[in-house]
């Protein structure tokens, strides 16, 4: 019974999720009444991960691990899918009859998630992927006005099954090679053979599944498509909890490799490298603020990677740290988005002129966390680049480190955009104060505070960090 | 080096008038704009009596690093808050208090956005300060890009002539010095094996091999030089100058370019003192072109503050030229140049933004027998100037001295051209004076006011400093020669 504790996170989702199943059924249900049940569910989710924090175990044979690796994330997680239920008082990016609906996946996503950071069998690793990647690909169909929906939709689709597909290959490959699915008997077996190319090339295909979901490059053109059509809520969604997902899956699959192969080493750098470059270069032209997010996300793929290649604990805790900066800073150029865009429409960057005067906390916000993903101190985004460039360093991958800081202010130029946008820019003609609730208030500057605080004291996080990371090796 | 640690955290509390002054100006209503400069001016005010006694409470007999207050912060990455003044700090701690002070001042007039003005002007001089009196690179690093950021919003909003291309490209070139910095100083606290960022720790002799200090070394100093003006990456300089408001003019030329040449010194020739000796003759030269360089760029120009921005880059060459030398007198020239340098130029920019409010022109030919409609006003540009010229008995005289009589001990040949283009930079400053002072009156602004008293208040303490420096050098000097001569004694 007591093992069955350990779960409780993820039963608890479940719960979660089967709840607005049955609400989908349910007649007569206002929207209101249904955000506010998500609201509380959600923020009760975080409560329950926050209080399993500490627990560790085995489930199902073996295949399912509860560590402080795998809590750290659940706690992320939740804390991703409560900000963004948070957003959707304003949810008309969606039919309201579908609202159920969205809250079902968006649970059920975030549950699979959840599974996604405990599995250490490739088969559950498998399951739990396409579970999250399903529910996304549903999330992204539900946006009103069909078109746009279905086509960023079908590319998902397409681009996310091809990816599963190289997954599954691997997985074969990788099987075949050395006879084992549970994680632990590979990491005991798989040093010793790292150097033979089938095991390479059985861990590249099967890296490709986690690198579309990170949108690392060459699995990333879903993502300017996807971001641009998704409803704001869901694009908040895969922009956060989706990425802090995939970073955690990552790293216990390249942490299989243990540091020994070189090769392995030359693709992670290459990709690292050409993600960054290519979503900075790319997102210098965007006029539509939400793509030019994804193709910064692209981008800050490949930061993560530099931390994730570096194969030391320093990398792993970087890699966490800035996963959690990532959420943070994310989030909060989405709430504006979503709260500038009132009407669930796109929002281009020139439509920020006069932020500052129509909502001053929400430019200041808009600012700290541009300037965060801008790895600008004393942001919490610097402190994450910080960890990251150190343990790159520590390998000796000093050019690694400068481009990655030429990267740094090639993005400058257009997150500076944006802030010229909302500080700079007369919009055309005089547009009322944004109204907004005392609540989302509180919410910018707990942000606000979270990003600078996150910069100027973050040790506890990163103590945190590297006590998940030295149990991922 | 001889540590004293601090009784009173004076240092912190220097920074800690500058953030409280931020927060009180953020909790203060938009229209209640009186109150806001009030506050700047107290604050700023506080940050100047403290920069002034520390100034005059360092034991000079002691020496090295003195007001020490140090502070675990990060342990697990060897980060520690840790603040001390030495001969190289005081001196710039000095030279913030008085233009951030007579900055606040000067800006008295402001009307438009004055919240976010000043609440903007405290956070880049809390990053100033930061920066001059840390001692751990994590946090001068920090300071660093503390001190640049807010200079995009205070140029792009409140600035006049291509305000936003003079922003962005400020900002950028700025930042790209920093992706040289931080890779460089990561590598130096990886490469020592200490796990610390602690500067004083890692200054320990034989920490880096002659070949990491050589790599270090130069993209810090490309890095550092970038903020400094090092010629040929100043172009951001005069156009930034340019399009500043007055105040941060004033704290941008004054203050911050300072921070570029100090980072040199306080890193760069700190950590890797082998690579300085390899490199010096680069500096050398690089400063050389620069000098000549911001003097005959400077003799074409037709703006009024592009004058004064190419100026300061022929002034900054200077400074770049004594750190060259690698000698004691080079160095305390050096150091008292950026001083004197600061002060001189934030004169400069305060009476040129005073005649730009009135007259709304900058073209010196559009001006002419100013002197005759605001005499006063006039006055202090012509201070300024002169002391820009290294006029006897103004602070600047005894700084560019020092470094041309080090810099001929050492490079002849580049000494003997600096000092020719320091005549031609006379003609060309005379030139500027002769055309906007002198001449017929121009009809146009004959109705215009002279500075009243209040207004002059910053000038005239502008123009004490120099004036005090000019007669009594040797305060300077000695307290320079505190950290100079162990500093340069101590080279392997």
């Amino acid at each position: 019974m007591m093992s069955w504790i350990i779960f409780s996170p993820e039963f608890y989702f479940l719960m979660a999720g089967t709840a607005f199943l049955g609400l989908s059924m349910a007649r007569r249900v206002r929207p209101e009444q249904v955000y506010f049940i998500a609201l509380i569910l959600a923020s009760v989710g975080v409560g329950v991960c926050l209080a399993c924090v500490r627990l560790t175990g085995d489930l199902f044979l073996g295949t399912y691990r509860v560590d402080l690796f795998s809590q750290v994330f659940k706690v992320m997680l939740s804390m991703g899918l409560f900000l963004v239920v948070c957003l959707c008082t304003e949810l008309d990016g969606i039919e309201e009859r579908l609202h159920p609906e969205f809250y079902f996946l968006l649970n059920i996503c975030t549950l699979s998630m959840m599974m996604l950071v405990s599995s250490v069998h490739l088969l559950t690793i498998f399951v739990a992927l396409e579970l999250s990647s399903y529910s996304l690909y549903t999330l992204v169909f539900l946006r009103k006005g069909r078109d746009r929906g279905i086509d960023a939709g079908i590319k998902y689709f397409l681009i996310g099954a091809s990816a599963s597909a190289m997954m599954l290959f691997g997985f074969a490959l990788l099987y075949g090679s050395i006879q084992t699915a549970y994680l632990v008997e590979i990491l005991k077996i798989l040093p010793g053979v790292i150097h033979q190319p089938v095991t390479i090339i059985a861990l590249i295909l099967l890296l490709s599944g986690f690198f579309f979901k990170l949108a690392v490059f060459p699995f990333h053109f879903w993502a300017p498509d996807v971001y641009e059509s998704a409803a704001n809520q869901v694009t908040t969604y895969i922009a956060t909890a989706s990425k802090v997902a995939a970073i955690a899956i990552l790293m216990r699959i390249v942490a299989l490799g243990g540091g020994g192969s070189t090769y392995l080493v030359h693709v992670l750098v290459t990709l690292s490298i050409v993600s960054m470059t290519i979503g900075n270069l790319a997102a210098v032209v965007q006029k539509d603020l939400k793509r030019l997010l994804a193709y910064s996300s692209i981008a800050h793929a490949g930061y993560v990677l530099i931390g994730i290649l570096s194969m030391n604990p320093d990398g792993y805790a970087g890699a966490i740290f800035y996963a959690l900066s990532l959420l943070m800073m994310k989030f909060t150029c989405f709430l504006v988005v979503v709260k500038v865009a009132d009407d669930g429409r796109n929002l281009d960057i020139e439509h920020l002129a006069g932020l500052h005067r129509r909502s001053p906390i929400l430019a200041m916000a808009l600012m700290l966390s541009l300037f965060g993903l801008a790895g600008i101190p004393p942001t919490i985004g610097f402190t994450g680049k910080l960890l990251i460039f150190t343990a790159a360093m520590q390998k000796g991958y000093f050019t690694l480190v400068l481009i990655a800081m030429i990267n740094v202010v090639i993005s400058l130029y257009y997150y500076l955009l944006v802030v010229k946008a909302a500080y700079l820019l007369i919009p055309g003609k005089e547009l009322p104060d944004l109204k907004i609730s005392p609540s989302i208030k509180v919410l910018a500057g707990l942000l606000i505070l979270g990003m600078v605080g996150g910069g100027i004291f973050p040790n506890y996080i990163i103590e945190l960090s590297k006590a998940a990371a030295i149990v991922l090796l | 080096m001889h540590m004293a640690y601090a009784d009173f955290p004076y240092l912190s509390s220097i920074l800690f008038s500058c953030v409280g002054g931020l927060l009180i100006i953020l909790f203060i209503p938009e229209d209640k704009k009186d109150i806001i400069k009030w506050v700047s001016a107290v604050c700023s005010g506080i940050t100047l009596l403290i920069s002034v006694y520390l100034f005059f409470a360092y034991d000079k007999t002691q020496g090295g690093l003195q007001f020490v207050e140090k502070v675990q912060w990060i342990p697990s990455l060897g980060i520690t808050y840790f603040n001390g003044a030495d001969g190289f700090g005081l001196p710039m701690l000095l030279l913030t208090g008085i233009v951030f002070f007579t900055g606040v001042l000067t800006m008295w007039e402001l009307q438009i956005r004055v919240k976010e003005f000043f609440a903007l002007i405290f956070l880049l001089v809390t990053g100033v300060f930061g920066l001059f009196m840390s001692m751990d690179l994590f946090f001068i690093f920090i300071w660093y890009d503390v001190s640049l950021f807010p200079m995009y919003l205070l140029i792009a909003v409140w600035g006049s002539t291509r305000k936003e291309y003079a922003a962005m490209k400020l900002t950028l070139y700025l930042l790209a010095g920093s992706a040289l910095i931080l890779p460089a100083i990561i590598y130096l606290v990886v490469k020592s094996g200490f796990n610390t960022f602690d500067l004083v720790a890692l200054m320990h002799p034989g920490t880096f091999s002659p070949f990491e200090q050589k790599f270090a070394f130069l993209l810090l100093y490309i890095g550092f030089g970038i903020l400094a003006g090092v010629w040929p990456f100043h172009t951001w300089s005069p156009v930034g100058h340019v399009a500043a408001p007055t105040a941060v003019s004033m704290i941008h030329a004054g203050v911050l370019m300072k921070i570029g040449a100090f980072g040199v010194l306080r890193v760069a020739i700190f950590l890797c003192p082998e690579g300085w000796q390899y490199w010096a003759h680069l500096m050398a030269l690089l400063a050389v072109v620069g000098i000549v360089y911001g003097v005959f760029v400077g003799l074409s120009q037709t703006d009024l503050k592009f004058v004064i921005g190419y100026s300061s880059v022929s002034h900054m060459g200077i400074v770049g030229l004594g750190l060259a030398t690698v000698t004691v007198e080079g160095l305390n020239g050096a150091v008292f140049q950026m001083f004197a340098h600061g002060v001189m130029t934030a004169l400069f920019f305060s009476s040129v933004g005073y005649i730009y409010d009135r007259t709304h022109t900058k073209t010196i030919a559009e001006l002419g027998g100013l002197s005759r409609i605001m005499p006063v006003a006039t006055g202090y540009f012509i201070v300024a100037a002169l002391t820009g010229i290294g006029v006897p008995c103004l602070a600047s005289f005894w700084a560019e001295l020092t470094v041309f009589i080090s810099s001929f001990k050492v490079y002849p040949v580049y000494g003997t051209l600096a000092v020719c283009a320091l005549v031609v930079s006379a003609l060309f400053i005379l030139r500027v004076v002769q055309q906007t002072c002198y001449g017929p009156k121009n009809e146009r602004f004959a109705h215009l006011e002279d500075v009243s008293f209040k207004l002059g208040i910053p000038r005239m303490i502008l123009v004490s400093i120099i004036v005090f420096f000019g007669l009594f050098p040797n305060v300077m000097m000695d307290m320079i020669q505190t950290a100079s001569i162990p500093f340069v004694n101590g080279l392997p």
